[in-house]
């Protein structure tokens, strides 16, 4: 008989079990509910991809303001770094968990977001409070618009540029490059004058890879083709250009150094704040954290044109990241996109963080320095824009890119053996 | 006789089979079920963001015999494996004997303690402080080769396409060997002292008392800690993803860093189930060579 309470007593932590998995469910799709049920207290989840200075105590400090303002609101914050956002994102759409209110980057990765049914449509939102959606300036609202469908606010503008230390440029005599071929002989130059690696690029971060090849693309490729190889239904990627980019890449690597495959673009942008490299390929937004680390003088120029080059030789690479809301988002989360796209909270943010904005007025010189001004005018007035080239193909197409570019770097491959593999890939998401 | 001996058997065993129920339910929910539905996921095409999926038939399966790239995982893994067997079994038996020998027996209490740190640290941070010690600017590695005059030797160990898979490896070894070092020490305290005397009385040195009476005794333990660390090795993830992410290009891709990018990064999550069966294939088979080669448990 003493055996009948042990028994009990299993069944009984095996149920508690259960139960606790069961309550954590319960937990997680609380926030409708409480709205519905509950007026006291409405739940959003904020997932941002800035759990590194200065953002993340921007967006703390807003989230605090908000929820001062909304003392109904409480607002859950999330945050991790860029790749890891990539892959944590989709993570958690597949588990039906998406949160509230989330950043997104435009084009492929907003389209791969919004064919999963579960992002919610703006059109409304922006229709219905003209105040504050025209001040977002308009050409910025593309990369997140499919089918007549808007699906995120854009609120940060970037573009991605050479930035080269004044100094050392003026010492050894070296004028800005407006081709190629004069890229490669400052280059020279600058070995020449010691510095053993004066192209330095973080290459464990592949999106910097994919950042070179997306802008080499733009300049030597027809754009007819390319816009037809970024489609996944028609891409082919037979183009000789292709080829071209990629030596032109791999010959940059050379000024990379050995220990480019080895460090990422944070070490590669310290290096250059220090003044230890004279070159670094950087986005118009990390002007501040190069201003915060040294006082190195910075200049930029656009990646240079490319004689004989079949593409635009003027274009920026560049695309503006936004915010989305999750269809089951509460209306209280819509307040807080509002709320972090308007004016005050634009300017302030390009105050503190140095990135520059899509909010019309928000970006001036008692925000910015000289330099962002200057990068600001040059976003403003390019020609064209090139998109990030790792959210302009299918991830698969992109990843036998970068890892090729790596490759590349280590001298492991050809451009030839990364094409053709490119090219079975595209064959294959044709299907 | 019999015939009650058998009513008892048959009482007995409802009470026995409660008791294993919630085991049971537990494994078959999270253990079972997922990998019934993680095979018949294999035969499907379909991304996280979609909501159908399409069925293919063999197509993955028929993928993985041309993809390069699983050739260059499964390699590492082997490496991983072979690397893993001798510092992980060989060498940690070596050194929980000398652990175990009088001469140490002063200091053996600190030094197990010693060996038995690194698994106690989060693999996250132990990647993280491995990435300071193999940093090609400022790392400790190639500070402390420049230090004694090999800075020839000094390169970017996990920039470079040969040395990246191995300074992974590396690493593992220094943080799972005490672990296994910490199982033979049970082992080898276990061993009646007869036979050690028994030895002595006969005349053999530390190395014939080892080879006769300390590995034939931990026979059982050497196959338990060759069955992990295999079984690890073609599971690693952490210490790749980590360090490298499996760069620079796929040089130091291990099969389940491949699946989880396939999955993940790439969204192909048929593609990345039909590479979670191959692990579990190989992983099964690695596990059944070896029970059927050291035939645990019939010595007795």
């Amino acid at each position: 008989m003493k055996k009948v309470p042990g028994l009990l007593v299993m069944l009984l932590i095996f149920i508690v079990i259960l139960a606790a998995c069961n309550a954590d469910k319960g937990n997680e799709s609380a926030n409708s509910e409480d709205t519905v049920g509950n007026e006291d207290i409405v739940e959003i989840n904020f997932f941002h991809r800035w759990p590194n200075e200065p953002r993340k105590s921007f967006y703390d400090e807003k989230i605090k303001e908000f929820m001062d303002e909304n003392p109904n609101v409480k607002i859950n914050v999330d945050s991790v770094l860029n790749d890891s956002y990539k892959e944590k994102i989709k993570v958690l759409v597949s588990g039906n968990k998406l949160p509230d209110i989330f950043t997104s980057w435009s084009d492929s990765f907003a389209q791969n977001l919004v064919s999963s049914n579960k992002i919610m449509s703006l059109n409304d939102v922006i229709s219905n409070d003209k105040d504050w959606s025209s001040k977002i300036i308009e050409s910025q609202y593309g990369g997140f618009t499919f089918d007549d469908v808007t699906y995120g606010i854009p609120f940060t503008v970037d573009g991605k540029a050479f930035f080269y230390n004044k100094e050392i440029f003026k010492e050894n005599n070296i004028a800005v490059p407006t081709t190629y071929d004069e890229f490669i002989e400052v280059l020279n130059k600058l070995q020449e004058a010691g510095y053993k690696e004066p192209l330095v690029e973080g290459l464990t971060n592949t999106w910097a890879i994919s950042h070179y090849l997306g802008t080499i693309f733009d300049r030597v490729v027809e754009p007819s083709i390319l816009e037809k190889d970024y489609n996944q239904e028609t891409g082919e990627f037979t183009d000789a250009g292709y080829i071209t980019g990629l030596e032109m890449f791999q010959e940059l690597t050379t000024y990379m150094g050995d220990v480019s495959t080895a460090i990422d673009h944070e070490a590669a942008r310290n290096m250059f704040g220090n003044g230890e490299v004279p070159i670094l390929y950087m986005q118009f937004a990390e002007i501040k954290m190069v201003e915060d680390i040294g006082d190195v003088e910075i200049g930029f120029f656009n990646f240079p044109e490319v004689s004989n080059g079949k593409g635009n030789q003027t274009s920026l690479t560049g695309a503006p990241e936004g915010w989305m809301l999750s269809k089951n988002a509460p209306k209280e989360a819509v307040e807080f996109l509002k709320f972090l796209t308007s004016e005050e909270t634009a300017f302030e943010f390009t105050k503190t963080a140095g990135q520059l904005n899509a909010v019309k007025g928000a970006v001036t010189s008692e925000n910015v320095k000289a330099n962002s001004l200057e990068a600001y005018d040059i976003i403003m007035k390019a020609s064209s824009t090139a998109p990030w080239f790792d959210n302009a193909v299918n991830i698969n197409i992109a990843d036998i890119f970068m890892r090729g570019g790596q490759e590349l770097a280590t001298r492991q491959t050809t451009p030839e053996e990364i094409l053709k593999a490119v090219q079975q890939e595209a064959e294959k998401l044709k299907k | 006789m019999r015939e009650g001996v058998c009513v008892i058997y048959r009482k007995k065993q409802v009470i026995p089979t409660l008791f294993i129920l919630p085991s049971i339910l537990l494994l078959g929910i999270f253990i079972y079920f997922p990998l019934v539905q993680n095979f018949y996921n294999s035969f499907f095409d379909f991304s996280v963001f979609s909501p159908t999926k399409e069925y293919i038939g063999f197509a993955a399966f028929k993928y993985l015999l041309q993809d390069k790239v699983i050739v260059i995982a499964f390699l590492n893994n082997i490496k991983y494996a072979v690397v893993s067997m001798v510092f992980q079994v060989a060498f940690a038996l070596i050194l929980a004997t000398i652990l175990e020998d009088k001469l140490f027996r002063r200091v053996a209490p600190a030094l197990r303690i010693i060996y038995f740190i690194p698994v106690m640290i989060s693999i996250s941070v132990i990647a993280l402080l491995f990435g300071f010690i193999y940093n090609p600017q400022m790392g400790l590695l190639n500070s402390f080769l420049e230090l004694i005059g090999l800075e020839n030797f000094a390169i970017p160990w996990l920039g470079n396409a040969t040395a990246s898979i191995y300074a992974v490896i590396a690493m593992s070894q220094w943080q799972s060997i005490g672990f296994i070092t910490m199982l033979f020490i049970v082992a080898i305290q276990k061993i009646p002292k007869e036979l050690y005397e028994a030895a002595d009385i006969d005349g053999a040195g530390k190395v014939r008392r080892f080879l006769s009476i300390t590995v034939p005794q931990v026979k059982e333990t050497m196959f338990v800690n060759t069955l992990i660390t295999i079984t690890g090795a073609m599971l690693v993830f952490n210490e790749p993803y980590i360090l490298t992410n499996g760069g620079p290009g796929f040089s130091s891709m291990t099969l389940s860093v491949h699946m989880y990018q396939q999955g993940f990064v790439k969204d192909n999550m048929g593609y990345a189930s039909a590479v979670a069966t191959l692990i579990f294939a190989l992983t099964a088979i690695f596990a059944l060579i070896q029970i059927k080669v050291s035939r645990t448990g019939k010595d007795e």
